[in-house]
């Protein structure tokens, strides 16, 4: 855009079809802009689609294969079976508990930390930086049967049961979102100039009222994108729900769909497709939210430079 | 009050180890406590109800908390939860432990003759599988349970079989009558196989490594006699009867539908619903569904017994156990609630809820009603639990010991062979292939 | 924003006492470093650290767990054809689904970039679904799609008559259906940072660039990437992490089918270790990604540092 008022404003003839052709060599990009993100757009949301097609149908409709992009006898029975069941209700309220708890403590450990990180140097503080995120090469995979060894006996030390209990899932999540959400913080935290804290230190602030009043609202994208990765990581836990927790009333939502709707051999894609729209209809409507604000973050910090 | 219940268990232990005919076990009338069970979560919506009903039956006599779960397959939940607790020497009294998870934890399950030994005499013999499975260096460590253990036999369609392969299974298999079967050969189930594809209906069989496929490709090896390590541990995989049997199943798995080598448990399921297929191997899950959603297949579905290969007709079956851990806090009540479940009233309760899917691993409990009686068509099930006891109930990987065997069974090896045959490797590579792989599973 | 910020600190610092000193500011420093880290390197040492090196311990197990065995396990993984089938799947596997989600994230990232602002938002939305979505859900809905009987896609090219797709049947397809949902999971994560990077390059670069004869191509390659490169680098660097401890897209769609042609370490490591019950050998394979990773890792970090130095 500044390049075309540049131009404009230059004033001569020969510059005035330079900006013609500027313009319309842009409309072209703007064209093949929007061709490509349709397409792009398309792609990516053919999954979803065909999960709201297929959840819409009748078992009888979908074992009789007939076009599976269309629906022809439309029914919200798989929606109202699932809404309706307080099985699926617990499980709801569980994610989201366990999720909103999670990023809170997520936000909690790492922008102090990545504060420390980024902006005091002491010693080891390099060697902690990267160390912490070296904690994304131990697989899940390795890590649950040793915590779930560690959760009974602690469970049997103190009576505070762990094991199949959902609070189990506050300790481990945060093992998944910290390390990232540190990771971007240090990233956003070190693009602040140092100016800015040098001068509220020589003005006598401490380092956390540095942190609450200079950092924390300059570093806003981070803290929201941060958080939006936090929440959703949270959310769609599969392996260390599945491993910890048992009872019904104890699981989350991606668990419990799966858990209770593929039994043995027998999947039910109607209900099965319903379930994983429903689950993952939360991060889905909260990341909607919380985009705007994501963006005025982000616009702002490119206008910053 | 510990003391007592000690001497008692004391006393009953030594008597079940001094006397291969032990003594019932009678359980002390002042036991209280807690107790947790795992059970199998069923497909069939209304089948935990009822084990949860039988829970509460006997709480109600012994004044005991039980707390139920149900664990499902699905992800491997049960298997990560059996690990996850043999790791941590804690969690459920009592869980379901398919086939192989038995002998995998032995030495952590809490032997149980004194209560398999009478429930025995009173139910019947249990088969061969099921002894393999479910002892251990000669002593029961878990019992045989009727929720979840099932026969992987064929499931035709009738109409499909008479149309194209010129058979009628129901003439085989009548209902409510002994099978007549001398006809139904591994030879006549190749023709059939050929006959149905070229006719555009394909026999479901995968060659995935999910059970189902590894069970099918199990029970023919079984046929010929063939076994990729013995009873000893000694691997004879370049023995003639495995070259017997790969050459025909391969020669089999030509009729299979092309992207066979990726089934999974539920491929054979929707093959059959879908109408595609005119026999998978299967328990009768499939009809089940089938009723619900495409009733016009359901009620042409039959299932019946295995074709017979020159070493004996064997079908493959997976029996469910249920296991008490020894380092539990109250084996006692267990022990109890085992028995009450394994009473006749309450197996053919459970077998009458699950539509005739579950099934008793005791022999005098295979002609209940419930099979008889499941349809459309009726007498569809007739032959599912082997009333006749026709052919050998059998499982992929025996008679090798279970540590080995169940490598064996788990990363399937025999339907890889058959595919890898199959896509063109010569035989003798793809038998070296396999005989390096189970030498791996040598180890201890 | 800034300056006004600072001036709240400044008034409320001017109504306190200031502590001067050298050493009691180094000490407060290292203090308040301490205790603000502090919960993060506990909740690492107590919850990730331990129980990695109980694992470590475990890998050194014979099977039953009773003997010590050193080594015994990695060299039995060493002789085995499958373990190196797996090794080679594993990075093909990771590189081409970075590679592609890179090229993908940046392409797209672009074309947001250069529609006019306030159409950016809704095409962001929409663009970053995939992302947003549980995987363990999504994974279920491409099953669905590749189904071998019901799969959507085959009927729409049957009626082109182009034949079946083994999805998930075939060796080749079944790689390609596995990156492609990987690519499709994590693309929008690659696309969401690249373009807060796009942003925040000056436009009097792009300028200059311009008045210098520059076409879009050049511009691209002499301004864009040199600018973008912290972020290429750290996004690449995550993403290849995560996608080499991959589990669920794998363990959902082919389970590590047919033949184990497909199989990466987490899913071979869950056959192995869990599902036939020799925990031991399953936790060598899952720290054989360690060194792997690790050898990546600092050779991102050693080009970033060196980088920053540079700038």
């Amino acid at each position: 855009m500044t390049a075309i008022t540049a131009a404009a404003t230059a004033g001569a003839s020969a510059r005035r079809s330079k900006r013609r052709s500027m313009s319309r060599e842009r409309r072209w990009a703007l064209r093949w802009s929007y061709f490509f993100l349709t397409l792009f757009a398309m792609f990516f949301l053919l999954p979803p689609v065909y999960m709201l097609i297929t959840s819409l149908k009748t078992s009888a409709e979908i074992s009789a294969a007939t076009n599976p992009w269309w629906v022809y006898n439309p029914t919200l029975a798989n929606y109202v079976e699932l809404l309706s069941s307080s099985q699926f209700l617990t499980y709801f309220r569980n994610s989201a508990v366990v999720s909103t708890v999670v990023v809170a403590v997520t936000m909690l450990i790492s922008v102090p930390a990545a504060f420390a990180l980024s902006r005091m140097r002491f010693w080891g503080s390099a060697t902690l930086a990267t160390g912490v995120f070296l904690t994304y090469l131990i697989p899940e995979t390795l890590l649950f049967i040793p915590l779930f060894k560690m959760f009974a006996v602690f469970g049997d030390a103190t009576g505070i049961q762990l094991i199949n209990r959902w609070w189990v899932l506050l300790l481990v999540y945060p093992t998944l979102t910290v390390p990232f959400c540190t990771w971007v913080m240090i990233g956003y935290f070190a693009s602040i100039p140092r100016e800015l804290d040098e001068a509220a230190l020589i003005d006598g602030a401490n380092y956390r009222q540095v942190l609450t009043r200079v950092f924390i609202p300059v570093a806003l994208p981070g803290l929201i994108a941060a958080t939006i990765f936090a929440f959703t990581v949270s959310w769609a836990q599969f392996l260390y729900p599945l491993a910890f927790t048992t009872s019904t009333d104890q699981l989350v939502l991606p668990v419990g769909i799966i858990t209770s709707l593929i039994k043995g051999d027998v999947f039910n894609w109607g209900q099965i497709m319903t379930g994983a729209l429903l689950g993952a209809a939360p991060p889905l409507l909260i990341y909607a939210f919380l985009m705007d604000y994501y963006i005025a973050g982000l616009t702002a910090g490119a206008t910053k430079g | 009050m510990r003391g007592k219940l000690t001497r008692r268990r004391f006393l009953a232990t030594t008597a079940a180890s001094t006397a291969l005919i032990a003594m019932p076990y009678v359980r002390g009338s002042h036991a209280a406590g807690r107790l947790s069970i795992g059970f199998w979560d069923h497909w069939v919506p209304s089948a935990n109800n009822t084990s949860k009903a039988l829970v509460e039956e006997w709480v109600a006599k012994e004044k005991v908390e039980v707390l139920v779960d149900y664990i499902p397959t699905q992800g491997q939940k049960l298997l990560l939860t059996i690990a996850a607790e043999a790791q941590a020497k804690s969690g459920h009294d009592i869980l379901a432990l398919s086939t192989w998870l038995p002998s995998d934890h032995a030495n952590q399950l809490e032997p149980v003759d004194d209560i398999v030994e009478p429930l025995i005499k009173q139910n019947g013999a249990l088969n061969a599988t099921v002894e393999y499975l479910g002892k251990s260096q000669g002593r029961w460590i878990a019992v045989p349970a009727t929720i979840g253990s099932q026969i992987k036999g064929p499931c035709s369609r009738i109409d499909l079989m008479k149309q194209h392969a010129g058979i009628d299974v129901q003439a085989m298999y009548p209902a409510g009558a002994p099978p007549k079967a001398e006809n139904w050969t591994l030879e006549a189930f190749l023709k059939a196989a050929e006959a149905c594809q070229k006719a555009g209906f394909p026999f479901g069989i995968g060659l995935g490594t999910t059970p189902d496929s590894v069970d099918t490709a199990g029970a023919i090896f079984h046929s010929f006699g063939a076994m990729l390590v013995d009873a000893k541990g000694n691997v004879t995989v370049k023995s003639d009867p495995v070259r017997q049997a790969l050459e025909y199943y391969t020669k089999l798995a030509k009729f299979f539908p092309p992207d066979a080598p990726a089934w999974d448990d539920a491929s054979n399921n929707k093959w059959l619903i879908s109408g595609r297929g005119a026999l998978i191997m299967n328990p009768p899950s499939a009809w089940a569904v089938a009723k619900r959603d495409a009733p016009q297949v359901a009620e042409q579905c039959w299932t019946h017994g295995m074709a017979s290969g020159p070493k004996g007709r064997f079908a493959p079956c997976v029996p469910y156990f249920w296991g008490i851990w020894s380092f539990g806090k109250n084996k006692d009540a267990a022990k109890s609630l085992l028995v009450h479940l394994s009473q006749p009233a309450a197996i053919e309760k459970l077998v009458a809820a699950s539509g005739g899917y579950d099934l008793p691993p005791f022999a005098n409990l295979t002609t209940l009603k419930t099979w008889a009686e499941e349809g459309p068509p009726k007498g569809t099930l007739y032959h599912y639990p082997n009333p006749y006891n026709h052919q050998v109930l059998s499982i992929a990987g025996a008679p090798a010991p279970p540590k080995i065997a169940v490598q064996i069974y788990i990363q399937g090896v025999m339907t890889k062979m058959t595919v890898r045959h199959l896509q063109g490797e010569p035989m003798e590579k793809t038998l070296a292939w396999a005989e390096n792989e189970v030498e791996g599973f040598l180890r201890t | 924003m800034a300056d006004a910020v600072i001036g709240q600190v400044t008034d409320r610092a001017t109504a306190r006492p200031r502590r001067f000193g050298l050493r009691s500011a180094m000490r407060r420093k290292s203090m308040t470093a301490f205790l603000m880290t502090s919960p993060l390197i506990l909740l690492i040492a107590l919850l990730v650290v331990y129980p990695a090196l109980y694992s470590v311990n475990l890998a050194t197990l014979n099977r039953s767990m009773e003997h010590f065995v050193g080594f015994g396990n990695f060299l039995f993984l060493f002789n085995r054809e499958t373990f190196w089938m797996v090794v080679r799947q594993s990075c093909i596997f990771a590189l081409t689904a970075v590679l592609f989600k890179a090229i993908f994230g940046f392409v797209v990232a672009h074309f947001v970039h250069n529609i006019p602002a306030k159409g950016q938002r809704k095409w962001r939305g929409m663009l970053l679904v995939p992302w947003v979505i549980p995987p363990a859900m999504s994974c279920l809905a491409w099953l669905w799609l590749f189904d071998p009987s019901y799969s959507a896609f085959n009927w729409v090219f049957e009626k082109f008559g182009i034949g079946p797709i083994p999805w998930t049947g075939d060796a080749m397809w079944a790689r390609f259906s596995v990156i492609l949902v990987n690519v499709w999971i994590g693309a929008p994560f690659f696309m969401i940072m690249y373009l807060a990077a796009l942003k925040s390059v000056p436009e009097q670069l792009y300028e200059a660039a311009a008045v210098d004869g520059a076409n879009f191509l050049q511009r691209t390659w002499y301004v864009t990437l040199p600018m973008m490169r912290n972020i290429i680098a750290i996004t690449a660097l995550f993403s290849l992490i995560v996608t080499f401890a991959n589990f669920d897209i794998v363990r959902i769609l082919t389970a590590g089918g047919p033949i184990d042609l497909t199989h990466v370490f987490a899913t071979w490591a869950f056959r192995v270790g869990i599902e036939v019950g020799d925990i031991p050998l399953g936790a060598s394979v899952s720290l054989f990604m360690v060194p792997i990773l690790t050898v990546a890792a600092i050779f991102i970090l050693r080009d970033i540092n060196r980088r920053g130095n540079e700038a």
